[in-house]
């Protein structure tokens, strides 16, 4: 067998199922966003759909707020993953305590801590009552709005709870395998800390950052069971939208469905594109 | 572990398509149909948040039915019943119609209409059922959901009616019709609210503003009528925006769900919470989750009365056993068991004077739960659904006018 | 010293934000009747816990079905995984980094941008509402991880010891059991953790594909949350926590995070 071969049979496996199973999904809503549809006497492909969503008031204002969603998320994860991840590298009494309740936090699914948010920081919840408790407060209304609230702050300290942790571990790994060397030298040649972590540290965990941020942003932007529990009425999360849309009776709107599908797709390729730019830069050191 | 993955596999394609062809049963006698049903299973796509109702379900229900029938009743546990009738379209367009996943929906309003209109419906079956007798076809409110003519595509299960709750230790005298509501909202900046539609719940709430301002229901029975609609909806509109900045976070935003209002009742951040099963207020107190102290009414201008329904998919190839669900459902027995306010306390959507003697009995012994406006009462004020095509007006001009 | 009390308290700060949104969920769990202002609930019950394992409730049914499928799911991956992060990991080839691309893009892809599609497929191949269509979905989110965490793992295999083995004898299905397995083994077990952990947590493909046939916990912990009984999601949510958690307890705890220096390396 040659190599050719044997490489060809190695990958074909995962190959058939990605082209068949993510690939087919992908192609068949693109078809569809744009009303193709040879089975249903659809021959004409137009952009009737995409017309329909983007002069829809609604669905702008959507995929800002799940812009937005995302990129404080990710902004804000990151950098206090940064410093988790400094600290956590250190020794210290309850180290072990808190890198094991980091870890835990990975195996908590998204919807089981959007709920405890919701708990946490409604206008009736634990917060809530320990301020009534306290005297700052007399009345639920007075309470901030944190959840189901038009800048989406309870999505967003949900994602910040939840990636965090994911952050923050996979920079400990890489720091754990660049070793503390290249500082020490830094700082022997008369770096002071913060220019050791700035111009030492900082750029070769950047990487590593970079794609868990990159994941991070993805899955802010694109998850759905978050925003339907800790979500508005309006403006919707953009998968709520287009879940919305794909569940109306009315069949018409499936197209419009597919195309804020399609326009999710996009955000998430363009973020592959960038993080296939960065691993490229970074140099392969495949063999 | 193998093994329980066989299993898994194993029960996950065991739906057999025996009775998909719905004109071969409507050939057949009921005691043939039954024997059809033998060994079948049931997938019964049904609102879940109540433990009570599950219980009920999957415990007298599915009980009786292995018992009698050897049928197995699965609960399918779901949150809106739209979803469901999607499911049953993208199977009628993909060309599923012989082994579709739906048996049993819980359905009415305006998702029965979709269904009907797509023709996702089995339809003309009803009077092969024994305990059809006990329905009263007679009745509009009955035979009619939502405006929409039954014409044999779903049983009744239910007959609910609105009402409004309190919590009789904050307030003790809560206003008796519409306009006295209307004025005691802005009397009480903050402490009123309703979810915003296409919440079933709060759509209902729409529609009894609406009747209001129309000044009563006679001239929105009947078809859809654009003039009408228009006339009505500028002043509903009106009185909508005008108590909004009185509303719950001045307006600015509303519950999306009547679970969230629920919870906003049951933490004192509003005064009133609403439905349009009261039996949910006494399964509440039950729960622990609102107050001993909560009571419910009516409107004595009236609130809307409706009935809801099982239908069976055109598609689904348990027909059989999902038609001995359906009439087990209809016995004076299982309508009893449900109307304990302990098991659930939902009126009957059957004629109790029908029914054997000792039925009868057991309906008069039940005692309605102090915070369950009993049926009776409100039926004193009642007012009949509209039409599907007045609701979706309405909501869609709500989200236009009202909630942007 | 300054520096250790302000290590102290950030320390605290990081533990305390991890464990507060847990703290309700355990309270609601065993409340009756909580409302506000109250701090603690009028009444402690166990009501919620024992509707949660009775088995009309359904929640320890679904439970067994989230692991069968997360277990299924991981099984499988780990099979169409394993040989295509051998091939990224040793060999050097043309089209090396548009097939690296495509493997890695389920994971930058939200499940919502494929999943209308491949409900139209599905359908038409009758998965749709059965397990296997389910198992089926979620490989799609799990496949990126195992490759590439196998790919990182080959990538430091010297395929030398095979080759020996082989020219003392072995078979190839001894070679691979006796030489390269217990090497890429523990890389294998932290790829299989986090696929178990992806398709565990799995929902909208779930609610999409299953139909709600296949009724999985999260989608249980919706409906009840959604029906406003606060006291059964807490319960269903923290039983939805525990095998993770035992997991983590059983595997060595170093594992999450070596598996996501791979991951987080994301180089081919």
């Amino acid at each position: 067998m040659t190599d050719r071969t044997r490489i060809a049979l190695l990958l074909a496996p995962a190959l058939l199922v990605l082209a068949g199973l993510f690939l087919t999904g992908l192609g068949l809503t693109l078809l569809r966003s744009f009303r193709y549809l040879p089975g249903l006497g659809l021959t004409e492909p137009d952009l009737a759909a995409y017309a329909a969503v983007l002069t829809a008031p609604g669905f702008l204002r959507s995929l800002a707020l799940s812009l937005w969603i995302a990129t404080a998320s990710t902004v804000i994860a990151a950098v206090l993953a940064l410093a988790a991840a400094l600290l956590l590298r250190q020794t210290f009494p309850g180290r072990t305590l808190i890198a094991f309740l980091v870890q835990l936090n990975l195996t908590i699914p998204h919807i089981v801590g959007a709920i405890g948010i919701l708990y946490l920081v409604s206008q009736s919840g634990s917060f809530a009552r320990l301020a009534h408790a306290a005297g700052l407060i007399s009345a639920p209304a007075e309470f901030p709005i944190l959840t189901h609230d038009p800048y989406a702050i309870g999505i967003i300290l949900l994602y910040v709870w939840k990636e965090l942790p994911f952050i923050t571990l996979i920079l400990l790994a890489n720091l754990q395998t660049l070793g503390e060397d290249h500082e020490a030298v830094a700082r022997s040649l008369g770096a002071s800390r913060w220019q050791a972590f700035r111009h030492v540290l900082l750029p070769m965990v950047l990487p590593g950052l970079a794609t868990a941020s990159a994941l991070v942003f993805a899955f802010a932007f694109g998850a759905y069971e978050v925003p339907l529990v800790l979500g508005a009425h309006a403006p919707k999360a953009l998968p709520v939208l287009a879940w919305q849309a794909w569940t109306d009776t009315d069949l018409a709107s499936r197209s419009e469905a597919m195309a804020m599908a399609v326009v999710i797709a996009v955000v998430g390729l363009a973020l592959l594109a960038l993080v296939a730019r960065g691993l490229r830069l970074g140099g392969q050191d495949a063999r | 572990m193998l093994r329980s993955l066989a299993t898994l596999l194993l029960l996950s394609t065991a739906a057999s398509a025996e009775t998909a062809d719905g004109e071969a049963l409507k050939r057949m006698t009921w005691d043939q149909i039954v024997e059809q049903a033998r060994g079948g299973t049931v997938n019964w796509f049904m609102w879940g948040g109540s433990d009570t109702i599950n219980a009920y379900v999957s415990g007298y229900v599915a009980d009786r039915l292995k018992a009698d029938y050897d049928i197995t009743l699965n609960r399918v546990p779901i949150s809106d019943a739209a979803d469901v009738v999607n499911q049953v379209l993208s199977e009628k367009e993909a060309g599923v119609t012989d082994a579709g996943s739906v048996d049993l929906i819980w359905i009415n309003g305006e998702n029965f209409r979709s269904m009907k209109q797509a023709d996702l419906a089995f339809c003309g079956y009803t009077g092969l059922l024994p305990n059809d007798s006990l329905i009263n076809w007679d009745n509009p409110a009955i035979a009619n959901d939502f405006g929409v003519p039954v014409e044999g595509c779903e049983v009744p299960w239910n007959t609910v009616q609105f009402a409004f709750a309190h919590d009789s230790a904050k307030v003790p005298a809560p206003p008796q019709d519409m306009a006295s509501l209307i004025a005691w909202i802005k009397a009480h900046p903050g402490r009123f609210t309703y979810p915003a539609p296409p919440d079933f719940t709060g759509s209902a709430f729409l529609r009894h503003v609406f009747i209001h301002a129309a000044g009563g229901p006679d001239r929105l029975l009947g078809p859809f009528d654009p003039a009408t609609f228009d006339a009505t909806a500028a002043r509903t509109w009106a009185i909508l925006n005008e108590i909004e900045p009185f509303l719950w976070r001045g307006g600015a935003t509303y519950p999306t769900t009547v679970t969230q209002l629920n919870e906003l009742f049951a933490n004192g951040e509003i005064d009133f919470s609403f439905n349009y099963d009261p039996a949910q207020f006494g399964l509440a107190v039950q729960a622990g989750t609102w107050p001993e102290t909560t009571r419910s009414f009516g409107l004595t201008d009236g609130t809307i009365g409706n009935t809801n329904y099982t239908l069976i998919p055109f598609n689904s190839p348990n027909k059989a056993a999902a038609m001995v669900v359906q009439n087990l459902l209809l016995s004076g027995e299982a309508q009893l068991e449900k109307a304990k306010p302990e098991v659930w306390g939902a009126a009957p959507a059957i004629e109790i004077s029908r029914t054997p003697p000792e039925i009868q009995e057991g309906f008069a012994a039940i005692k309605t739960h102090p915070s369950v406006v009993p049926a009776a009462e409100l039926a004193k004020a009642a007012l009949p659904e509209l039409q599907a095509d007045w609701l979706i007006a309405i909501e869609k001009g709500w989200a236009a006018n009202v909630g942007n | 010293m300054r520096a250790d009390r302000m290590r102290t308290l950030a320390a605290l700060a990081l533990a305390g934000f991890l464990i507060l949104p847990i703290l309700p969920l355990a309270i609601w769990s065993l409340a009756h009747g909580w409302r506000f202002p109250d701090l603690v609930p009028q009444t402690w019950t166990l009501k919620a816990w024992s509707l949660a394992v009775d088995a009309r409730s359904g929640v320890l049914h679904s439970l067994a079905v989230t692991a069968g499928i997360a277990l299924a799911t991981t099984l499988l991956a780990a099979l169409i995984g394993l040989p295509a992060g051998r091939a990224l990991g040793l060999y050097r080839f043309r089209g090396k980094g548009l097939v690296t691309l495509l493997l890695l893009a389920p994971a930058f892809l939200p499940g919502i941008a494929i999943v209308f599609g491949l409900h139209g497929v599905f359908l038409r191949l009758g998965l749709v509402g059965t397990v296997p269509g389910v198992i089926l979905a979620h490989l799609i989110p799990v496949l990126p991880y195992m490759v590439l965490v196998m790919a990182a793992v080959f990538s430091r295999f010297d395929p030398e010891f095979e080759a020996q083995a082989r020219s003392l004898g072995a078979t190839p299905w001894q070679t691979f059991s006796r030489v390269t397995l217990p090497a890429v083994l523990p890389g294998l077990m932290t790829a299989a953790l986090f696929a178990f952990l992806v398709s565990w947590s799995q929902y909208l493909l779930t609610l999409a594909i299953g139909g709600g046939r296949v009724q999985t916990l999260p989608l249980l912990l919706f409906s009840f949350s959604s029906a406003g009984r606060n006291d059964l999601t807490s319960a269903i949510a923290l039983l939805y926590i525990l095998p993770g958690l035992l997991v983590l307890l059983v595997t060595a705890r170093q594992v999450t995070g070596r598996s996501l220096a791979l991951v987080g390396g994301l180089r081919p």
